[in-house]
């Protein structure tokens, strides 16, 4: 008799798709072991699949059913879950699609999936209470250089060398689908979610090079200098991530705790 | 996200019918706000740090009492037990406060690739061993008791030396856990693997039943035989109905949650279908008086 750990490397085995070991372990009764088997590995694949399918529902729209699913084919054997809770499950997807899909006329997919992943982890992510731009007031001219603003914890920051928000956009539930023209170049979306749920945001390269900045802990003054983004742009980008609720504290240069 | 307790934390869940919450529902269970009594959500489905989903369970837990079920920590997993998501469920439990909370009579994982499914376990006094300490050490790190649910099953094992509720049995004893009895899911194993369902139902130990689920099940001819797939996509079948009144007169009324996982109705589907088991509930509860 089959140890518990002999039985269920056996049904794993047949999991993979090797039933010959566990078979004799297995009560027919009518239906062979390996009809039996069939059913626990299709609802495996079929449980990976609703799972990937929920997390980028704009891919699965865009190359549609049997692509997808062999996508997820492949996807499952090169990363099979590792965990009991599914919303990981499609955390390599982009890295995957970029590994296989590169060559191919779908290129354009790896970095979809990235803006898709983005959405998924920012939808889950804690969502703290924003400050206005008032948190400024108190900080000097040379203090303000000095500062650090704290973004909320559900901000990604994609960008990609195709149009991949505007692919996002034309396959939300309620779009038409229409085609994109991918030739139309990339794209630097900020990608956060609040209380009415996901908000993506065309931002220009130098805003994302300095929300990553500021991400990063860098100060004020500093992120300008390293995003090279024109002091004439930033009184317009806090403006759009104040107003997006995107700052949760901002921290002067003298001052250890947050000023809110 | 706030998870300080409110004053309807921890309210116990009636002895009476609630519904399975998934997140198509939020919405509509707030706003409509339908006459069951309790609600049972699938505990992965709310281990984040944030977002509209863990909001929409806070504004939900303020009106109706809250169960917690678990379906992927596989507690009969020969793999180590995956203490991070214990940790998971800890944190859930601490967030939401809920009356009870739930685990399966499976494995899920081998070699750490999770399957995320409910895989069973053979009958056996090892099996009973390793599922009852695993079970011991959750309560631990929980610091509560957990119930434990009887699987759906699509094969046997032809090393079982236990019958299903004697194996459940010989758990419960070692561990000191509760079950949870899935009347549905008794149901299709006296389909698919010759369980005698009402035998099961009176080889459980009364005591230890604190909750019951009910659910619908497909049809489907594989080869000349006939497989229930326990899919949880339609209304409770006349079939498990009656099995249902059994296990009632036997246990007494019980918290009873009516689980639908795909092809999901209205919410007013459900609630018609907790209205129904509630009627039964109410008959049980007119014997007895």
């Amino acid at each position: 008799m089959a140890s518990l750990p002999e039985l269920q490397a056996r049904f794993a085995a047949a999991l993979r798709g090797d039933p010959g070991p566990i078979e004799h372990d297995v009560v027919g009764d009518g239906l062979e072991a390996a009809g039996r088997l069939d059913i626990y590995r299709n609802n495996a694949r079929a449980v990976f699949e609703g799972a990937l399918e929920r997390t980028y529902p704009v891919l699965r729209r865009r190359v549609g059913e049997d692509y997808f699913r062999q996508l997820a084919h492949g996807y499952r054997e090169r990363f099979p879950s590792r965990s009991g809770d599914l919303h990981g499950v499609g955390e390599h997807f982009a890295r995957y699609l970029a590994e296989t899909e590169s060559d191919s006329g779908y290129a354009w997919l790896a970095e979809l999936a990235e803006l898709e992943w983005a959405c998924e982890c920012a939808f889950v992510a804690a969502h703290e209470q924003p400050v206005g731009p008032q948190a400024l007031a108190s900080l000097t001219q040379d203090e303000l250089g000095l500062a650090r603003l704290r973004l909320q914890p559900s901000l990604r920051c994609v960008a990609s060398s195709f149009p991949v928000l505007d692919v996002w956009r034309a396959n939300q539930p309620e779009a038409d689908g229409r085609a994109v023209d991918l030739a139309r170049g990339g794209q630097c979306v900020l990608v956060s979610c609040g209380v009415d749920g996901l908000e993506l945001a065309l931002v220009s390269a130098a805003a994302l090079a300095f929300t990553r900045q500021l991400q990063a802990g860098v100060p004020l003054g500093d992120a300008v200098d390293e995003s090279g983004l024109d002091l004439a742009e930033l009184p317009g980008v806090l403006g759009m991530l104040f107003s997006g609720g995107l700052f949760t504290a901002v921290i002067g240069p003298s001052l250890e705790s947050d000023s809110k | 996200m706030s998870s300080s307790p409110t004053a309807n934390s921890s309210r116990p869940v009636p002895a009476g019918a609630g519904i399975g919450l998934r997140s198509a529902h939020h919405e509509a269970l707030v706003r409509e706000r339908p006459a069951v009594g309790w609600i049972e959500v699938h505990t992965e489905n709310y281990f984040h740090d944030g977002g509209p989903h863990l909001a929409a369970l806070e504004r939900a837990r303020e009106a109706y009492p809250l169960s917690l079920h678990g379906v992927g920590m596989g507690l009969g997993s020969a793999d180590p037990l995956d203490r991070a998501h214990v940790a998971r469920v800890a944190r859930a439990i601490e967030r939401f406060e809920p009356a009870l909370v739930s685990e399966h009579a499976c494995w899920g994982s081998h070699a750490g690739e999770n399957f995320n499914d409910l895989l069973p376990l053979p009958y056996t006094d090892e099996a009973v061993v390793h599922l009852a300490d695993r079970v011991a050490e959750v309560q631990d790190l929980l610091g509560r008791q957990i119930l434990i649910e009887n699987l759906s099953c699509y094969l046997s094992y032809s090393s079982s030396r236990l019958t299903e509720w004697e194996f459940l049995t010989a758990v419960v004893e070692r561990a000191g856990c509760g079950l949870l009895l899935d009347v549905n899911n008794a149901y299709v194993n006296s389909v698919n693997v010759g369980l005698d369902a009402k035998a099961f139902i009176d080889g459980l130990p009364a005591g230890a039943v604190q909750e019951i689920h009910l659910a619908g099940h497909t049809r489907r001819q594989v080869g000349e035989r006939t497989i229930l797939l326990d899919d949880h996509g339609s209304r409770v079948p006349e079939a498990v109905w009656r099995l249902y009144e059994y296990a009632i007169r036997r246990f007494g009324a019980a918290p009873t949650v009516i689980e639908w996982d795909t092809n999901l109705p209205d919410l007013s589907v459900l609630a018609d279908e907790a209205a129904r088991a509630q009627r039964r509930l109410d008959g049980v509860r007119g014997l007895a008086a």
